[in-house]
Parts: structure tokens; sequence; C-alpha cells
């Protein structure tokens, strides 16, 4: 599939010593939601700032669309959508909002007006339709920030920590529109801190931390790959006293990172829980010891996220 | 039909700028200043203004080319403003990213201080001839008018682009913008004349003001006779606008976020 976003070896310094884009190299594919994870300052926003050609770059390659950013600004902002991670509003009202939108970017007047209606209705503005911008809450404006972007077309949509603010229905509503729409065609570059988000949008992930990339791929493959210590909780019956060493009987040290027994609960903690998972089920049915539920957490893309970060 | 970049920024700065706020800025100060101190000047100043013609005029008749003038400075001091306002409330940076050149940007904000300071000049005539005053209407004083109305708007514009620019803060942009508009208001010829009696130092600052370049060319134009003396006017407003023009171009240029 052809690329959207070709970013190769990017440098982007503000002051010529610090490095806030450091030789950061990633792509995404034409109908691809890339996520860019990274702490704040990570250089998440400046490289949506090179690429929607708002600022410069010092070195490497940075396209959308197959066109350098830095020659054919004019050409790539047509085609792109853009959620700031600021506020950006105009002083008039939420309806007003989207009216200019569809003025400034050329819609027929009929076309601008059913969209404008579809959108207040999707993202639940219609109370608010006649409330001028400044009279909303951070969350409402930022509802009317990413919905008007979707008064125009777009082949690339770049957002920047879009829901930051909004409660969890209004967020799950403009993840799940981002998805449909990356399902016609549409390219997505996403930065966020929430994980939880990242994983439930994006098709590839790209973490970065001061500048530069230090883990990428799918939400599963980052998970299997810097997946950290899972969880194994059992919930048992037994009138005995269970003890640790019974239940880390025949297993191999290296195997187990902590186990912990509370009440009627047992909690093994292990970088290798299905190498530990049965032996420790028959250690404890050899003691007679019934267990009634059987669990194991996942690892989560935070556990990813802190061991990349951190390491 | 498609409009240019330019317009269709224009068309929003219209919708985005017109309020209650603006309005009274751009048309209820001025009217103020014509009737009230119109009014009451004329009462003290009964001998009337020497005109630099040599003939004299009513007060009212010497102030309204004045209040006129005063639209180019409030209608640019509107059109700076917006590029602060846009600064801060994060439009900027997101037209910036949208499908527009940084001149459209810059077009749409000099193209709206032009028409507001057109429309408000156009009312200030009316009430003007409601005082009443005669005006003098011939293609050379209408053409000279409009001249000096959309040339000072854009010097004006370029001004309060520059300090727009520059400003990191609202107090800072307040502040400068509100010593600005008394300094240039009030020490200029668009209420007063310049006499033999005014300090000299008054007089150098009046004379250096491009507002009273302006008063002075539509005094010219609108109640009196036009001179070599008006288009020598006309040419240094002309030249101090390319200058404060050129200025702004270069501290737009180098703006690329918010504040």
């Amino acid at each position: 599939m052809q690329d959207a976003i070709i970013v190769d070896d990017l440098v982007k310094s503000y002051d010529g010593k610090k490095l806030a884009i450091d030789h950061l190299s990633f792509n995404v594919k034409k109908g691809e939601i890339y996520g860019l994870l990274g702490r704040n300052g990570a250089g998440k926003s400046t490289t949506i700032k090179v690429l929607t050609t708002l600022i410069g770059y010092n070195s490497g390659v940075a396209e959308v669309l197959g066109l350098d950013v830095s020659r054919n600004g004019t050409e790539i902002r047509r085609r792109i959508g853009v959620v700031q991670q600021e506020e950006a509003f105009d002083f008039t009202t939420v309806e007003n909002n989207f009216k200019l939108y569809g003025m400034l970017w050329e819609l027929p007047r009929e076309e601008a007006k059913s969209r404008k209606e579809m959108l207040i209705d999707l993202f639940e503005l219609n109370e608010l339709r006649k409330k001028r911008m400044f009279d909303l809450s951070g969350g409402q404006k930022k509802r009317v920030q990413v919905a008007r972007e979707f008064m125009h077309g777009m082949d690339v949509f770049f957002l920047d920590e879009p829901t930051v603010g909004l409660d969890p229905i209004m967020r799950r509503t403009i993840l799940d529109y981002v998805k449909s729409q990356a399902k016609k065609g549409m390219t997505v570059l996403f930065t966020t801190q929430n994980l939880e988000e990242a994983d439930y949008l994006c098709d590839r992930i790209g973490i970065v931390n001061e500048g530069k990339k230090v883990a990428e791929g799918t939400s599963s493959e980052l998970k299997s790959k810097f997946g950290a210590l899972r969880t194994l909780k059992i919930e048992y019956t037994s009138d005995s006293l269970v003890k640790k060493e019974d239940l880390a009987s025949g297993i191999d040290e290296k195997y187990i990172t902590e186990i912990e027994i509370a009440g009627n609960e047992i909690f093994v903690v292990s970088g290798k829980i299905e190498a530990v998972v049965g032996k420790i089920l028959q250690n404890l049915a050899e003691k007679g010891i019934r267990s009634d539920k059987i669990m194991i957490d996942n690892p989560t893309l935070d556990d990813v996220f802190m061991k990349v970060v951190e390491k | 039909m498609k409009l240019p970049a330019f317009l269709r920024l224009t068309i929003r700065n219209i919708i985005v700028n017109i309020d209650v706020g603006t309005l009274i800025f751009m048309l209820g100060l001025p009217t103020l200043y014509l009737f009230v101190m119109g009014f009451m000047f004329q009462g003290i100043v009964t001998t009337g203004v020497p005109l630099q013609s040599g003939s004299t005029v009513s007060y009212t008749t010497f102030l309204a080319p004045g209040i006129i003038a005063l639209e180019s400075f409030t209608a640019g001091n509107i059109g700076g403003g917006m590029l602060w306002s846009d600064r801060r409330w994060g439009m900027f940076e997101r037209i910036m990213v949208g499908p527009f050149r940084r001149i459209d940007y810059l077009l749409g904000i000099i193209t709206v201080s032009i028409i507001f300071a057109l429309f408000g000049s156009l009312i200030m005539l009316g009430f003007a001839l409601l005082i009443p005053i005669s005006v003098i209407v011939t293609p050379e004083s209408i053409l000279l008018s409009i001249f000096a109305i959309v040339v000072g708007t854009m010097l004006f514009s370029s001004l309060f682009l520059i300090i727009s620019g520059l400003s990191k803060s609202m107090q800072a942009y307040n502040t400068i913008t509100i010593v600005l508009f008394f300094m240039l208001d009030f020490a200029s010829t668009a209420f007063y004349p310049i006499t033999s009696s005014t300090p000299l130092w008054l007089r150098t600052l009046s004379g250096a003001n491009p507002l009273s370049f302006i008063a002075n060319i539509l005094r010219d134009s609108l109640i009196s006779t036009i001179t070599s003396g008006t288009f020598f006017y006309a040419t240094i407003l002309l030249v101090v606008m390319l200058v404060f023009l050129g200025i702004s171009l270069r501290i737009y240029k180098s703006i690329r976020s918010g504040i």
C-alpha cells in the first residue's frame, strides 16, 4: 500500500542546540491510523507542526501524500485536516463556526448545510448551537473543534491530543467516527497520552521519547515484545493454610517474580506466565485446594509505554 | 463562483469581528466626538478655525474631516487586533495549516480594515452632512479622499500588525494600543489646527503624525482647496505606509504560532 506520510531521519531544533525531533523515522500507509505516543515534550506536536507545514525542519525527509512539506505547503494544506492540541475557535456561535468552515473550505451551500446538521447531531451539539464559543466548557470547545474539522473533505487527518477534556462517551464517538472515516481511505496521524484510546483506535503505534522513536508496531506486537510482567490471580477454597513454597514447588525460580497470598486469593507475578500456570494449578490440586476462579491479566499499552520510555 | 482565498478570509473576518463592541469603537466613539466635541468646542471657538488655504470655517466643519480620518485609525486598529486575537485564540495557527497562503491571511486583514474604514467614513460623512457642513464633491476630491482613507488604513493596519506580531501578552498589547490611541488621536490635526501658538514639541509631534496627513488631505479635498501641499501629504502618506507595510511583512513572516 502507498505511504501517505513519510518521515525519514527528520531533525528539528528550535534553538539550534536541543533537538525537538531527533532523527525520527516512520511511515503511515494510506488509510492507516497511526498513533504517536510519548510524554509531554517528546516531540509529538512538533512532528505534527512540521507535517502540517506550520514550521520548517533542519534535515531529513517529511512528505505528506507524496509531497515534500517544505516545498508544497499550499497543495498539502488543501488536502489535510488538523485538530491542534490548543483551543482554536472564532469569536462567534457554535453554529457559525461550522458555517465559517464551510465557507473557508469552499463547500457548496447545500452541502455545507447538510454536513453541519449531520455533525451537530453526531457530536451532540444541538443544545449548544446558538451559544458563543466563549460560553462553552473546555470539553465542549474541544468537541466543536474536532467536529468542525469534518466539515471539509481530507485525505490525511492530523489529530494532536484531540480528546483531552472529553467525557468517555464523546471520546468514543469521536474515535469511532475517525475509524469510520479511515475505513473510507482517510489516513490518520493521532497523538495522545491516553494509551487506552491509542490501543482502541490505532492500527500501528510509534512511541517517541525525547524526539526519538523508541518503539513501533501494532498494539499486540508492542505488548508481546515489550509486555511487562503478567499476573495470575487464583481464587481458591481451602480450610488449610496455603504456603508460597508449596505453590512454587517444581517451578524454576527465574520464572516467578512474586507470589502473594491475601485471604482466599493468590497472586503470582511472572515474566512467563504460560510456563508456570499449569504447574501452580497442579501444585494446588495436589494439596487438595480447589481453584474457583483463575484470571491472567494481559499486559497493557501502559506497561509497554512505561518500559520503553523508562529504559 | 469560487472566491479567492483572501476574500474568503475577509468574509470570515467581517463575520467574526462585527459585534457591538466593534461597532461602538468604530462608529459610536467618532459620532460622539463629532457631535459632542464638535458643538461644545464650537461654542468656544466662535471666530472659526483657520484653514491652510487662509479661509476660516466653523469648528464642526473643521472637525468633520478629522473624524473621517479617525476611521482609518480605528479600522487599522481593529484589523491589527484581529491578528492578535487569532494568535491568542488559536485560529492563526489553524488558518496557517488550512488551504491558504500566508499572504492570503494578511490580505484578508488589510482588506477588511479598508472595508471597515470606508464604511465608517461614509457613515461619518453622512452624520457630518446632518450638522450640516457643506462638502466639495469633484472627481478629484472623491479620489483623493478615498486614497487618503485606503492608504491611511493600510498604514495603521500595518502599525497594529507590528504591535500584534511583537506582543507577548494581552496586557502588553492593550497598554500599547491605548497609549497609541491617545497619542495619535489627540496629538494630530484631526481635532485641532496647528497654529503659531502651538508649542513646538506638539507641533512637531502633530506634524509627524500620519493621522494628521490623512486629516489634512481630507480637509483640503472635502472642505477647502486641493493644492500642491495636498499631494505632498499624499506622497508622504504613501511612503510612510510602504515603510510600515514592509516592517509588518517582515515581522508577520516570522510569526509561527500563538501567544
